[in-house]
């Protein structure tokens, strides 16, 4: 979600009245699902964040400002310079050529000019920060959206959008002194770094060049030092964006074109010439309106809302949220602004009647269809184990399931254990999913020591374990494990509290020896558990069967000394979810 | 402050024992029936208390008989062995002496050298030892001491003769030799009086009628023999610490989540659980979250490094979301219009969020119903304060046509009254963006000391995201912040002590 800075006095300009106390403001910011992180009164900015990412027209302070207009009541306003396919305006000279060869590298492109009064410092770091946030939030960090601001003054006409060869194209980038050629760029520029990869290994990369040769801009890394260097004071600005899909830029360049139409700017369109076809022809005259209208039936927007609405109301309360609206029949259609493309289903047209209305207004209910509610044989089968458990005398802990793969591994003994781990850790401290709880109680027991002995402690909660024959590689399974930590601490303490969990829950165990290199050996067992004695005789005719549950061991001195604890150690872990099985199908 | 009932048992007894005079341990031991150990233990309480005060340290230097003593004074001394037997043998020649006594010569020639000087004995020409006639008033001295001390055990050193002192001093072991007749024993005795204050309390211990021999625990044996009743029984200090019990206990953040799943249940909740490894296609595409949006990258989700992608998604639901993102298919949407890419959708991942719990249940949903989960979620962020690499999230769904805006405005009340506990004016609604519900609100309830605080977010799933899935009525979907309520309610302010290793902190955390 982006946080953007508006500033009081450019909020103020474009409202045309004071900005509204704090409480009404954001009441009013709601209504856009803009929230005030913050205001600095000696600055007068805002930190302001916006949750509504199909909304990127809400991410600038004009947009802001036009929907807090619009929910005022204020006419909906008017961009005639937004042209449809029907009837495109003549540009003059105001022409953009694109070369063939871009139709495989950033084929689309659409651009305008802007001329209007010189831009003062608060404006300009405004259009700085739409850029920023059209590009980078919204553009998938220029991947879908790259965009330029140039000095229009000093273009000549018509400008170049072509493939260049990186190595032969050299320009003064931005922020720099000397040429480079596109390649040094993407090695040695900030933003060659950070956006190099949207273009590197393609044969040629996108350049933007006047009809003089003049550089604009290696799109969509760097602008050049020289047209593309914007400073306060300058009156007439040139706007591009490049990117894969042409109804991303149009939506954006809508957006872009109508907020320096609302700083009052006279807005002139630019044709593009593609040598290819796209989804608005060879000759797209930008801005340019795309979008298609919405319906909705009065009938479906009532079932959502709970209770009914007039067309005519709701009509009313679509356009208070800034869409021109038409009532035919029992529907009401939408036609959306040229900077909005959030309506994808007639159930956003019904969010815009609710929020238009104020969810205050909709009165809570309950439905009074009833449903039985029950917990999962997993929680009440892990409640029944950690009952006796405590009543054993064992802390309940809880613990985190990422963990670094050294703690599963090479520290407990197994340096070839095999475990879920991500592909993509942000440190090696959470790298890898837990198989096992001993390792997160062996970490509690060294950050311990200094706590009254004895130590018993328990986690009942979810390990992954790998296996092949799930989808997903891998199984999650409910563990009960416990420690004991004690001078006299040993197997016979945790095979006592084994056998009294186990009859607690009604199941017999017995204990197969294992070779286990956590344990001493000699000292580790498989656990194994069938149901108690009647019940499994009735289900089986006599035959008992075992199934395996878990281990129980006293942990090795090696591992210990891994782990830095100083007290000898033995443990159980158990697979609830086996355990359960076998008990419940006798 | 002193006060009668806070006096230990051996302390009444001290005082109440205690004369007019300076007393000692020996004096205690007689008077009341206390043994040293007794005795010393109460000096000390009662001096630090200001009750008794030091008046005089005695010290004493005792006599007693070695185990050689005793056995000199039963077999005689050897000095006197060797008279009687030369009295009746006549002469013998020194080995002879040693040998026939037992005794070693160098001892022989000893006690012969000083009985020679005394004119007990003499030798003759032939190098014999022989009879002198009379007697030696130093043995006569030593016999008469080892006689004494034997019956009447050890004696003061001033209770002795200058003569028995001499032959005492000379035949004592010093302490850690290895013979010696006698034993010199020093000793200190300290004796003490009552202070004015101890005279006071002693006043007050007899008019309290406290004897000092009240019982201290009551035992089987009174009960069985009706002993008790003949027995006062002391008065316990109920402010003394008492000590510390180890026991065991539920974790504060379990039991809190624990009672979270009761209310939800008891609000006709069915609990619903899923694994920890999803897949993007259900943790995302089922969604409807478009595979370029931005909250899907590397930065968001944790990937699963092997296997990178699941064998297998099922179907019918693959096709129809791979068909809902490119064109809406039926759902009367018009799709996110790109190519949706399966082998994307296969990838494995940690869940980022529960609502991938509740997208698999929609596929076996019952109508009316109402889902729950408390799930473990993954995100890679910097874990700090406030941030984990993974946390719980409370999410669930109601299904039914009476599913609207204003059912769900009554759920997020019902959340906010009964599980937040939060009073019905302290609720607030606002609009919310969840890319797969519309209408999206979000429910703030009012805190007493932190102000309004988002209790969770809700809304409508989108048709986009029911109908692949089968499902043609509305569902509500939400999600409650159930680690910051956990946190508020526990009273911690950092998340990582949620999970906290330190089994003291889990031991000290008040349970709620």
């Amino acid at each position: 979600m982006p946080t953007i800075d508006v500033r009081d006095e450019l909020l103020a300009a474009l409202l045309g009245a004071a900005v509204p106390e704090d409480d009404e403001l954001e009441r009013l910011l709601s209504t856009a699902k803009a929230e005030v992180e913050g205001y600095d009164p000696a600055t007068g900015v805002r930190r302001v964040e916006l949750k509504d990412t199909s909304r990127p027209d809400l991410w600038t302070t004009p947009g802001l400002a036009r929907h807090l207009r619009c929910y005022r009541g204020d006419a909906l306003p008017e961009y005639p310079f937004v042209s449809t396919g029907a009837a495109p305006p003549d540009t003059g000279e105001q022409v953009v050529e694109v070369d063939p060869a871009l139709q495989k590298i950033r084929p689309c492109i659409a651009a305008f000019t802007a001329a209007g009064p010189p831009v003062s410092e608060a404006l300009l770091l405004e259009l700085i920060q739409s850029q920023e946030k059209l590009s980078d939030s919204f553009g998938q960090r220029r991947r879908a959206i790259a965009m330029g601001l140039y000095r229009a003054g000093a273009i000549a006409w018509p400008v170049r959008y072509r493939a260049a060869p990186p190595d032969a194209t050299r320009f003064v980038p931005l922020g720099f002194e000397d040429e480079l050629s596109l390649t040094e760029i993407l090695d040695q520029h900030p933003k060659g770094k950070e956006y190099g990869h949207i273009v590197r290994g393609q044969p040629a990369f996108p350049y933007l060049e006047d009809a003089a040769g003049a550089t604009l801009s290696f799109p969509p890394v760097i602008n050049s030092a020289g047209l593309g260097n914007v400073e306060v004071g300058d009156d007439h600005f040139f706007v591009e964006l490049t990117g894969p899909h042409l109804d991303t830029l149009l939506l954006v360049a809508s957006i872009a074109a109508c907020d320096l139409a609302d700083a009052g700017y006279t807005i002139e369109p630019v044709l593009v010439r593609y040598p290819y076809d796209t989804a608005h022809g060879r000759e797209v005259v930008t801005p340019r309106y795309f979008q298609a209208e919405t319906r909705i039936e009065l009938a479906s927007a009532e079932r959502l809302l709970g209770e009914a609405i007039s067309p005519e109301e709701g009509r009313r309360l679509v356009q208070r949220m800034g869409s021109r609206a038409r009532v035919e029949g029992s529907s009401v259609v939408v036609t959306p602004p040229p900077y909005r493309n959030d309506f994808m289903h007639a159930v956003d047209v019904v969010e815009e009647i609710a929020i238009g209305r104020g969810l205050g207004t909709f009165e809570p209910e309950l439905p009074d269809e009833f449903t039985a509610g029950h917990l999962t044989a997993q929680t009440r089968f892990g409640r029944a184990a950690r009952d006796v458990l405590v009543g054993l005398g064992y802390q309940e802990m809880i613990f985190n399931y990422l963990g670094a793969r050294r703690d599963y591994t090479e520290r407990m003994n197994a340096p070839d254990r095999v475990l879920v781990e991500v592909a993509n850790p942000m440190t090696e401290n959470y790298a890898v999913v837990r198989d096992s709880i001993v390792p997160c109680l062996l970490a509690a027991e060294m950050s311990s020591q200094n706590a009254a002995y004895p130590h018993h402690m328990f986690e009942v909660g979810k390990v992954a374990l790998p296996d092949g024959g799930d989808p997903t590689g891998s199984r999650t399974v409910d563990a009960c494990t416990l420690l004991v930590a004690d001078r006299a601490a040993g197997f016979n303490d945790a095979s006592a509290h084994l056998a009294a969990l186990l009859f607690y829950l009604g199941a017999e165990h017995r204990l197969v020896e294992l070779d286990d290199p956590r344990f001493i050996p000699g000292r580790a067992a498989r656990v194994e558990a069938s149901a108690s004695a009647p019940a499994a005789s009735a289900a089986h005719g006599g035959e008992r069967t075992w199934t395996a549950i878990g281990v129980l061991g006293e942990l090795h001195p090696a591992v210990l000394e891994h782990w830095s604890i100083g007290m000898p150690c033995a443990t159980v872990e158990l697979h609830l979810d086996p355990l359960r099985t076998t008990l419940q199908d006798t | 402050m002193n006060s009668v009932e806070q006096l230990h048992p051996l302390e009444v007894r001290t005082l109440r024992a205690a004369g007019e005079g300076p007393f000692t341990a020996a004096d205690l031991m007689a008077a009341a029936g206390m043994n040293l150990g007794q005795c010393n233990q109460a000096f000390s309480w009662l001096v630090d208390k200001g009750l008794i005060e030091e008046r005089e340290r005695l010290r004493e230097l005792r006599y007693e008989l070695t185990d050689l003593g005793e056995q000199y004074r039963r077999d005689g001394l050897p000095e006197e062995r060797m008279v009687a037997l030369l009295r009746a043998a006549g002469p013998l020649p020194m080995p002879e002496i040693a040998a026939r006594l037992g005794l070693q010569q160098r001892d022989v020639g000893s006690a012969y050298g000083a009985l020679a000087r005394e004119g007990v004995l003499a030798m003759d020409r032939g190098r014999r030892v022989r009879a002198a006639g009379g007697d030696s008033a130093r043995v006569a001295t030593v016999r008469g001491l080892l006689d004494r001390l034997a019956g009447a055990g050890p004696a003061a050193v001033e209770a002795l003769t200058d003569a028995e002192r001499e032959q005492a001093a000379a035949l004592s072991r010093k302490r850690g030799a290895a013979r010696g007749v006698f034993r010199a024993t020093e000793t200190e005795t300290v004796s003490y009086a009552l202070t004015a204050a101890g005279e006071e309390m002693r006043r007050g211990a007899a008019a309290a009628g406290l004897s000092g021999v009240e019982a201290g625990a009551l035992t089987p044996d009174m009960l069985a023999d009706g002993s008790w009743r003949a027995v006062q029984f002391r008065r316990y200090n109920v402010n003394s610490p008492p000590g510390r019990v180890l026991l065991g206990r539920r974790n504060p953040y379990t039991a809190y989540l624990d009672r979270v799943r009761d209310q939800l249940t008891a609000l006709g909740f069915e609990e619903f659980d899923g694994p920890l490894v999803e897949t993007n296609f259900w943790c995302c595409d089922a969604l409807f979250m478009p595979q370029f949006h931005a909250a899907r990258d590397e930065h968001d989700v944790y990937f699963i490094k092997e296997p990178r992608h699941a064998s297998h998604l099922p179907e019918p639901y693959l096709q129809r979301v791979a068909a809902t993102h490119a064109d809406g298919w039926q759902t009367g949407s018009r799709g996110w219009g790109y190519r949706f890419d399966p082998d994307f959708a296969r990838r494995t991942i940690l869940r980022s969020h529960g609502t991938v719990v509740s997208a698999k249940t929609l596929t076996r949903a019952k109508v009316p119903g109402k889902y729950f989960g408390i799930m473990r979620c993954f995100r890679p962020d910097d874990v700090d304060a406030s941030h984990l690499a993974d946390f719980y999230q409370t999410e669930g769904i109601v299904l039914g046509e009476q599913v609207n805006l204003k059912t769900l405005l009554g759920l997020l009340k019902l959340f906010a009254e009964e599980v937040a506990g939060a009073a019905s004016a302290d609720v607030r609604y606002e609009p919310a963006y969840f890319p797969f519900t519309e209408p999206s609100v979000e429910v703030f309830i009012r805190h007493p000391t932190v102000g309004w605080i988002e209790l969770g977010g809700s809304g409508i799933f989108r048709p986009e995201v029911t109908r692949p899935l089968g499902v043609d009525v509305p569902v509500l979907a939400w999600g409650l912040g159930i680690d910051r309520m956990a946190m508020m309610s526990l009273g911690i302010d950092d998340i990582r002590d949620l999970f906290s290793p330190d089994l003291d902190q889990v031991r000290r955390r008040v349970a709620h």
